[in-house]
């Protein structure tokens, strides 16, 4: 074993004796109720921004945000991960919220964060939100559980079919991270690591953009958000894919807007209709039926931004 | 663990779950870096870790080790951007001001490395300053003090005087606060609140000193209700503590809705203890199960509603006619609500984050049996109050009895949950509103039912306010209570106004629109007002109004909308101004706090002016209510009392002087008084301290918005906010608490909204994350306007500005989303979801 697997397994370890949870930059952790902590093993290869030979790149998941924004040739490279990126939080939660941390972050559902409800994910059997005020929640329903999955980075190394690396496990495919499960947000053990993530080698010239739908022009989670990724042959779309959240209870993949776009012209109508297909999926609650059509705006915004010079 | 602080290295043991924040505050002393929300939302605990900011209260402690870690203090004060931040007056409690400091501070420097002198854009320093939130919204002075210091203005440490005279402790987080007060031996308390909406609170077992909350019949009626509190040596042990005490609770049923069977408050006796949402006395009505009202202040009422009924029956078009909602908006000031009490030899001594510090001594002396002199206050800085710090709050009273049980200083410091849970709220409004015009186009009538959602309390009075406004037409005005399981409102800023404007102001916009006529052109012809009719005259000439366009029908749509607001003069005619001869300078004592409203700056400048003298030749002293008495900081009275007090005073120390220097009259003492305004007061006596002068302030507010009708969002652009209040003692202080007001009222217009669950009642909002309050990317470009004629009766010709300027915001956007959309909505806030849904009809 080398040190740093033993470390991860000393952090593992830590972890399975305390009934704990793992902390990586805490901004998340922190604001929910005390319980044992443990810390990310520093020094460890969790950190950085490696590129490989064939061009792809692994970024250690205790890589903040702010260091994955100031790479210039990772945003260079891939720059629907940096316009993602760029739209998290605000700074001073940028400056030590993780790439790992982001990904397996909880939900925000305010009954999750209200003491005195008891729901899937915190031991009970019901959804206070389904029933209740859920003007937030999920207008696409997989489940007894709402609440829209929180992880913004998500949707764009989904959009990139990054795969994520987890300590004693084989690569997963990002969207693999996360399941119907309502109890909790993402698949993994507590005990289980998250060491890096990896995006194929970059397409160069591609199209892309980040949108969020909100209240308040800054610092607010998002309503409806999504990120695209278009490659063009003059007015021909050859290649896409496109996610969005916000709106499920996992960061999702859109493959049917992918392919409704695929060898198709990049005008509105195009991107009209291909939105329509995602929209087809939703289920709206009584009180989320308005991110249906916000849905379809946030995508149509996204792809004309996207091929707007 | 070693890590770095300010420049000092130094050694801790910290526990995985200690944050940064409560490192440097409670353990290191450095109580500039505050804890506003504890959720990493307003920014108020930023520090600079290694150079980059992080947020204090969700940073982990041990993530320190090795770091160099620098705070407001380790600023120094010689930042050129903390000298932008006191010249461009970019605060006003100065509660959040260190960690915008810290925040700018990080980004200037980082900035000038990059880009020289050249000024960032106001996108730029938007997107930098996010992740703060001020309350008093004090964010034009932070874009032009950031841009100031980014372009080099203030390398020279004597290019700009502070605009405030506190303005230097606030900018170095040496502003001490209530929450920063530690004594020797000093305990925190701790609340226990009720889980239940409705419960009869039966035995309650604690393994220590405990003190009860209850009222008289020791039922609970909301969920957060205090219960009983507890006090340990750590705020930790404390709630250990509190999380041990057994509370019996018989639970009743939830009154959600006041036609419910269940009767919140069944008896009088008990009626009498419910909690009060309206300042002043209060009008008399009826209860009839969970409805109090109609308090009636119509005129011609009758008359009103024949005319109104038989304009119905004929479908007259004249008639305008809706529902309008509003939510409820929490006041959650930066600093929480907070004391530190102490008994000393049958004395009561309180450190107290209040806005009344005489009027709570006498509240307090009553209450605990005390004689005048026997309770001492100090509230030295404030971190803001908009009326939910005037009376003996829960807070005081947990401090005060678990300091006499534990015989030893107690604080007590609401969480953010319990303060936006307990800490105060408008009440949100249901309004029901006939507007009728004249064949001659005049207001020929109008009925207004304004049904408080008020919780647990009474005195919603929206309606009430709409007698002084457009003359004297036939109007029908009822307001009624409607009783639930929930928080009790308390009065907010301009209490009532806000929410009737909505209803009230939109529809004189409908009449307008339907009649073809100018809105402004409408309301001249309505409202006798002359000051406001000057500010009607004034702004109808701007390119803001003038120039407004066919919105169109693109994505982005921007529409323009007036609203106007009308508030009476209140004042404390029994204020008083000590000045003081000590070492060569003057000190002036008032017992009044300085919530961020500048009451400090204003004596300062009118006891300068009056006598002639430098700035360092001035001191004030505000905050403890040993000094001569003052007034509350409540209902827009201070610089109307204060400033002709000390006037006053002034007038008196140049007599005593008879022409003799500073320096020859050492400890001359004199005191002013508030002189009486000319033909007096409407009221013939001043009731609690306060009385109504004659004439009412004025405001009449424009606003562009662009509408993103893809997204759904609404954003305020560009706000012209016209006063007619008289003289303005501190024009750049006034004009920072007028673009507050605004701010505020964007806040109420488009975000903030308490939520809660539909069958308990529980707050769901009980966080600055999901209780949205506008951030500096929020601010539109105002531009506020001073009218200073008129007030001839009154000493010192200026009244109060602070609850007009946010009045008729919320509805100058609504007229102007109309404008923009062609849809009118009722309900506020005007949120993405109610913007989509409305346009799509």
């Amino acid at each position: 074993m080398t040190a740093i697997e033993a470390a991860l397994e000393a952090a593992a370890e830590a972890v399975r004796a305390t009934g704990g949870e793992l902390r990586a930059g805490g901004t998340d952790v922190m604001t929910r109720p005390a319980r044992p902590l443990v810390d990310l093993p520093a020094g460890a290869d969790l950190h950085g921004i490696t590129w490989r030979p064939d061009g792809s790149v692994r970024v250690g998941a205790l890589t903040t945000i702010t260091d994955l924004l100031a790479d210039a040739r990772l945003t260079a490279s891939y720059p629907a991960l940096a316009a993602t990126a760029a739209a998290i939080a605000t700074p001073q939660i940028r400056n030590v919220a993780t790439v790992g941390g982001n990904l397996l972050q909880r939900n925000r559902c305010w009954y999750l964060r209200t003491p005195g409800f008891a729901c899937h994910q915190n031991g009970g059997d019901t959804c206070p939100a389904r029933d209740g005020a859920h003007l937030y929640s999920a207008v696409v329903d997989q489940g007894p559980c709402v609440a829209p999955h929180p992880s913004t980075l998500a949707l764009a190394l989904l959009a990139y079919a990054a795969t994520a690396d987890v300590h004693g496990r084989a690569p997963l495919e990002i969207a693999d991270l996360y399941g119907d499960d309502p109890t909790r947000d993402h698949v993994l053990d507590s005990a289980e690591i998250l060491r890096a993530v990896h995006l194929p080698p970059p397409v160069s010239g591609e199209r892309t953009a980040y949108r969020r739908a909100t209240a308040r022009e800054r610092a607010e989670w998002p309503l409806v958000e999504a990120t695209v990724r278009l490659t063009l042959d003059g007015d021909t779309i050859t290649t896409a894919a496109v996610a969005a959240g916000g709106i499920a209870r996992t960061p999702l993949l859109l493959p049917e807007v992918a392919e409704a776009l695929h060898g198709g012209p990049a005008t509105p109508d195009a991107f009209a209709a291909a939105a329509d297909r995602a929209t087809a999926r939703c289920t709206p609650l009584p009180r989320t039926a308005y991110k249906v059509p916000l849905l379809h705006a946030t995508l149509v915004d996204a792809l004309t931004a996207a091929c707007t010079p | 663990m070693e890590f770095s602080v300010n420049g000092k290295v130094v050694d801790v043991d910290v526990e995985t779950t200690d944050t940064a924040a409560e490192l440097l505050r409670e353990r290191m002393g450095l109580t500039g870096t505050k804890v506003a929300c504890g959720t990493g939302v307003c920014g108020a605990c930023t520090v600079q870790v290694d150079g980059r900011t992080a947020a204090g209260c969700l940073l982990p402690a041990g993530s320190l080790a090795g770091r160099e870690v620098t705070t407001v203090e380790g600023l120094g004060g010689d930042h050129p951007v903390q000298r932008a931040f006191a010249a461009h007056d970019a605060l006003q409690c100065g509660y959040c001001t260190p960690g915008f400091v810290v925040e700018a501070a990080a980004f200037t420097d980082r900035w000038r490395a990059e880009h020289g002198t050249a000024a960032p854009s106001r996108e730029e320093i938007a997107e930098a300053l996010s992740g703060h939130l001020c309350r008093c919204g004090a964010y034009a002075g932070i874009y032009a003090a950031v841009a100031a210091a980014c372009a080099g203005e203030h390398d020279d440490p004597e290019a700009a005087a502070p605009a405030r005279v506190e303005a230097v402790s606030k900018i170095t987080g040496a502003a001490r606060y209530t929450t920063d007060v530690v004594l020797d031996g000093m305990l925190e308390g701790v609340i226990v609140r009720s889980p239940h909406p409705h419960a009869k609170v039966g035995e309650i077992r604690c393994d220590g000193p405990l003190a009860e909350l209850l009222p008289p019949d020791r039922v609970v009626r909301y969920a957060g209700q205090p219960v009983a509190a507890v006090a340990a040596p750590t705020r930790a042990e404390a709630l250990a503590l509190a999380a041990r005490v057994e509370v019996e609770y018989a639970v009743l049923p939830t009154v959600l809705s006041s036609d419910d069977e269940t009767v919140v408050f069944p008896t009088k006796e008990i009626r009498e203890t419910a909690p009060r949402a309206n300042e002043g006395p209060l009008a008399k009505a009826e209860w009839n199960g969970n409805v109090r009202g109609p308090a009636a202040m119509s005129w011609r009422a009758r008359t009103a509603a024949k005319r109104i009924e038989r304009a119905r029956k004929n479908g007259d078009r004249n008639l305008v006619e809706a529902t309008y909602t509003t939510g409820v908006q929490a006041h959650t000031c930066m600093e929480p609500h907070s004391c530190v009490a102490r008994w000393n030899g049958g004395e009561l001594r309180l450190h107290l984050s209040t806005q009344a510090m005489t009027r709570v001594a006498e509240q307090a002396a009553e209450r605990w049996g005390l004689g005048p002199g026997q309770v001492h206050i100090v509230a030295e800085h404030v971190g803001g109050g908009f009326g939910s710090k005037v009376n003996v709050t829960t807070d005081v009273v947990a401090a005060v009895e678990l300091a006499r049980l534990h015989e030893a200083p107690v604080r007590v410091v609401l969480s953010r949950a319990e303060e936006i849970v307990d800490g105060g709220t408008r009440p949100g409004t249901r309004i029901d509103l006939a507007v009728l015009t004249g064949e001659d186009g005049g207001l020929a009538a109008f009925t207004m039912d304004a049904h408080g959602d008020s919780g647990v309390s009474i005195g919603s009075n929206a309606a009430w306010h709409s007698r002084f406004f457009y003359g004297n037409a036939p109007r029908r005005i009822r307001d009624y209570d409607h009783i639930t399981n929930r928080a009790p409102g308390i009065p907010f800023r301009g209490p009532g106004l806000p929410p009737m404007l909505w209803a009230l102001e939109q529809a004189v916009d409908e009449t307008a629109l339907r009649r073809g006529e100018d809105p402004i052109a409408l309301r001249r012809r309505w409202d006798g007002n002359p000051k406001r009719r000057a500010l009607y005259d004034r702004v109808s000439e701007l390119p803001l109004w003038r120039d407004r366009t066919d919105p169109g029908v693109g994505r982005v749509r921007r529409g323009v909308g007036v609203a106007a607001a009308n508030y009476m003069y209140f004042l404390d005619p029994g204020t008083k101004v000590s000045l003081t001869v000590e070492q060569g300078t003057v000190v002036a004592r008032i017992a009044a706090s300085d919530i961020g409203t500048g009451s400090r700056s204003v004596i300062a400048g009118v006891v300068r002016s009056a006598l002639d003298l430098a700035p360092g030749q001035v001191r004030v002293e505000l905050g403890r209510s040993e000094h001569a008495y003052g007034p509350s900081a409540a209902s827009s009275c201070s610089t109307a009392s204060i400033a002709p007090a000390a006037q006053d005073a002034a007038r008196r120390l140049r007599k005593a002087l008879r022409g003799h220097s500073l320096a020859e009259a050492e400890g001359l003492e004199v005191v002013g008084r508030r002189p009486r305004d000319r033909r007096g007061y409407v009221t013939p006596f001043a009731l609690d301290h306060f009385a109504i002068g004659r004439g009412f302030s004025g405001a009449v507010v424009v606003t562009e918005v662009e509408v993103d009708t893809l997204l759904g969002r609404v954003r305020p652009t560009r706000v012209w906010c016209g006063i007619a209040a008289g003289h303005i003692y501190s024009p750049r202080l006034a004009r920072s608490q007028c673009e507050g007001g605004v701010i505020q009222g964007i806040g109420y217009a488009l975000f903030e909204q308490r939520q809660e669950d539909p069958a308990t009642a529980t707050v769901l909002t009980a966080n600055l994350e999901d209780y949205r309050i506008p951030g500096i990317a929020d601010t539109p470009e105002i531009d506020v306007h001073f009218h200073t004629e008129g007030w001839d009766h009154v000493p010192g010709r200026g009244v109060g500005i602070g609850e007009i300027s946010t009045m008729a915001v919320a509805a100058s956007i609504g007229n102007a989303v109309r404008h923009a959309t062609g849809h009118r909505f009722h309900d506020l806030p005007i949120r993405p979801d109610r913007l989509l849904e409305g346009i799509a009809e």
